[in-house]
């Protein structure tokens, strides 16, 4: 034993001086006047952007990810204050965070872009004064399907129900997007609370549990692209990446609707460096780099002027440019408040179901 | 007078041992007593924490919907030591049974893999259990089988995910144990005319028992909360314990309830220690202490 422990102490000695110097690398720094904290979704930000924004302000980005909205929150609340200068928060979460005081307003005189917004994204009901949020992307789930596997199509949330798609399903691990589809289906709101209507949602999922493969937030394209499943339930660029990936799938605008999610900048509460980040929401306004972001993640782009030089790849693609209509059957996801807790439990019991 | 003699006499002590005890007390002792109180506090409706004593949260734990995972989180724990245990063993007293050099390539065999994170190597066995995986693709090249086998995101994966992860955990006291162990008790059962299948199972394995011990609480406890195996290799589908604490406290906002969940799973940790203290294991043994 004694020996065992010696050599696994050196070992761990080995292993922690390496990890120690593994962060020195990068030591050498360009000349650069001042920081930006920006703490974002992952796979929702290219590097060339960055790059671009670091060259032409001469203000160093320091780049963190997350991957839900409700990580971003834990981040901000239980980190140092003003550890973060610039985040991106979707919809019901700008509200979550606006009336628990963790955002700080924008300096319009220096975002002075923000007219290339589709005036229809912006002073919405999270921010109805338009002081806190600046729209940077939409997304919203969509279905997909390969068509090489089911030649039939599907149509609607209905179809999928069908029980010869036994195990061929891949889903967002997202409480909310999955609940709404289940309530889109019955025709319900997807902020549904009537406890009636919301136990008729779980038995609708449940019945929906032997068909789905897995579940995955991350990169659900993976198993859509490498054929593992042939039915996707997943967000519209990921869908757009898989078909560029795979000419089989085909997106599907679900005839019941869809659940919108329109995510926006916001500044933290006690950002150190506000003025920076204004300056970065104001140089994503760009047309030219807005249209960098759609052209490597393919979301709906609410930026008018970006719109009008996109290309056509983009625009005749309807998994990143959805059809007017289908925008319209779009519901917005809100803060349920405490019923939050009923769809945890029914959250909780479908999964396990 | 007296009081600057104690001191004198203390000071060796303070200085050695207070910087462990402060990092002991901030980084374990404050962080766990947070969780204990706020796990008697209620959810608010914006996903914050309201400080008003409740014992609503450990009235939950009990839902039949709880109960249900936990019995799943404890078969597939019980799975993954049972299995652990019919790998390690061999591969243990086999490594203790070789010499120096080859006992240290073993070793190293078995350390080595513990240097990259183990959420890559779990993506290594996504590529190889895959429908289009590595494995699938052999198999039917080989014309074994026609159709792919479903292997990834089933409860089966889960368990090789977690039996793969966790092993070094059994094959260390594994081989503590059987390395200790004294061969002349083997010579003297031989003399006494035992066969060797004989003596493996009326001498060897009682004496190592302890290791066998140490190894199953060593992966059991750990497969009760790994969650990402779960999600990575069982594709969300199958929930346990310890995805239900990240569910509290991150897609539910309701770090109460999550709090509740990890004081069981603290205490359910203690009461399987102290069982294993009871049968006559060592704590030093676990290598906690």
């Amino acid at each position: 034993m004694k020996k065992t422990i010696k050599l696994m102490c050196l070992l761990l000695v080995f292993v922690m001086t390496i990890t120690l110097f593994s962060g020195c690398g990068k030591s050498e720094e360009t000349k650069t006047e001042g920081v930006l904290n920006f703490f974002n979704w992952t796979e929702y930000m290219p590097e060339s952007v960055l790059t671009a924004f670091e060259k032409e302000y001469k203000i160093k980005v320091n780049y963190t990810t997350y991957s839900s909205n409700e990580e971003m929150l834990n981040k901000i609340k239980t980190g140092e204050k003003g550890m973060y200068d610039l985040t991106i928060a979707s919809d019901y979460m700008v509200d979550t965070m606006r009336t628990t005081g963790l955002l700080e307003k924008f300096d319009n005189t220096v975002v002075t872009n923000i007219g290339n917004i589709d005036p229809q994204y912006t002073k919405m009901y999270f921010d109805e004064t338009g002081e806190y949020a600046v729209p940077y992307m939409i997304s919203n789930a969509i279905l997909c399907y390969n068509k090489a596997k089911i030649p039939g199509g599907i149509k609607s949330i209905n179809d999928i129900f069908d029980s010869k798609y036994k195990n061929s399903i891949v889903m967002l691990d997202d409480i909310r997007m999955v609940m709404g589809l289940s309530a889109l289906s019955l025709g319900y709101s997807v902020n549904e609370t009537d406890p009636a209507k919301v136990a008729k949602m779980k038995d609708k999922l449940v019945s929906l549990k032997p068909n789905i493969k897995l579940f995955d937030s991350d990169s659900p394209k993976t198993s859509m692209i490498s054929g593992e499943t042939s039915i996707g339930f997943m967000w519209c660029a990921e869908v757009a990446l898989a078909m560029a990936e795979n000419p089989d799938i085909v997106p599907v605008y679900p005839e019941e609707g869809i659940s919108l999610m329109i995510d926006n900048f916001v500044i933290p509460a006690g950002a150190k460096n506000k003025k920076n980040a204004e300056l970065f929401i104001n140089f994503i306004l760009r047309p030219e780099i807005s249209k960098m972001v759609s052209a490597e993640y393919p979301y709906v782009n609410p930026n008018k002027a970006a719109y009008d030089i996109l290309p056509d790849s983009y625009k005749n693609n309807p998994a990143s440019n959805p059809p007017a209509e289908a925008l319209k059957k779009g519901q917005l996801v809100k803060n349920l408040g405490d019923n939050a807790k009923l769809y945890d439990d029914v959250w909780t019991e479908f999964k396990n179901s | 007078m007296k009081l600057k003699q104690r001191f004198k006499k203390s000071l060796p002590k303070l200085v050695t041992v207070s910087p462990v005890s402060i990092w002991l007390l901030i980084l374990i002792a404050i962080p766990l007593v947070y969780v204990l109180v706020i796990s008697f506090a209620s959810r608010s409706p914006s996903g914050g924490i309201e400080f008003a004593f409740t014992l609503e949260n450990y009235g939950k734990l009990a839902s039949a919907d709880y109960l249900k995972i936990y019995g799943q989180s404890i078969l597939i724990a019980f799975f993954t030591t049972v299995i652990s245990i019919f790998i390690s063993y061999p591969f243990a007293y086999h490594m203790a049974n070789s010499s120096k050099t080859k006992r240290t390539i073993l070793m190293l065999l078995v350390i080595v893999p513990f240097w990259t994170n183990s959420l890559i190597r779990l993506y290594g066995w996504k590529t190889i259990l895959g429908t289009e995986g590595v494995l699938n693709n052999l198999l039917m090249d080989a014309h074994i089988i026609k159709e792919p086998l479903n292997m990834l995101f089933t409860t089966p994966a889960v368990v090789l995910g977690m039996c793969y992860t966790l092993l070094p955990f059994m094959i260390l006291p594994l081989y503590a144990s059987i390395e200790k162990l004294d061969r002349a008790l083997l010579e003297a059962a031989s003399d006494l005319g035992a066969k060797r299948i004989h003596s493996f199972f009326h001498v060897t394995l009682p004496l190592t028992s302890p290791g066998i011990f140490a190894g199953s609480i060593m992966v059991f406890i750990p497969a009760l909360g790994y969650f990402f195996v779960s999600d990575l290799l069982g594709g969300g589908n199958t929930m346990l314990i310890g995805n239900l604490i990240k569910n509290q406290f991150n897609t539910s906002q309701n770090w109460p309830l999550g709090a509740a969940l990890s004081i069981v799973l603290i205490i359910v940790t203690l009461i399987l220690v102290k069982i294993y203290t009871k049968v006559g294991g060592k704590i030093d043994d676990l290598g906690v202490a």
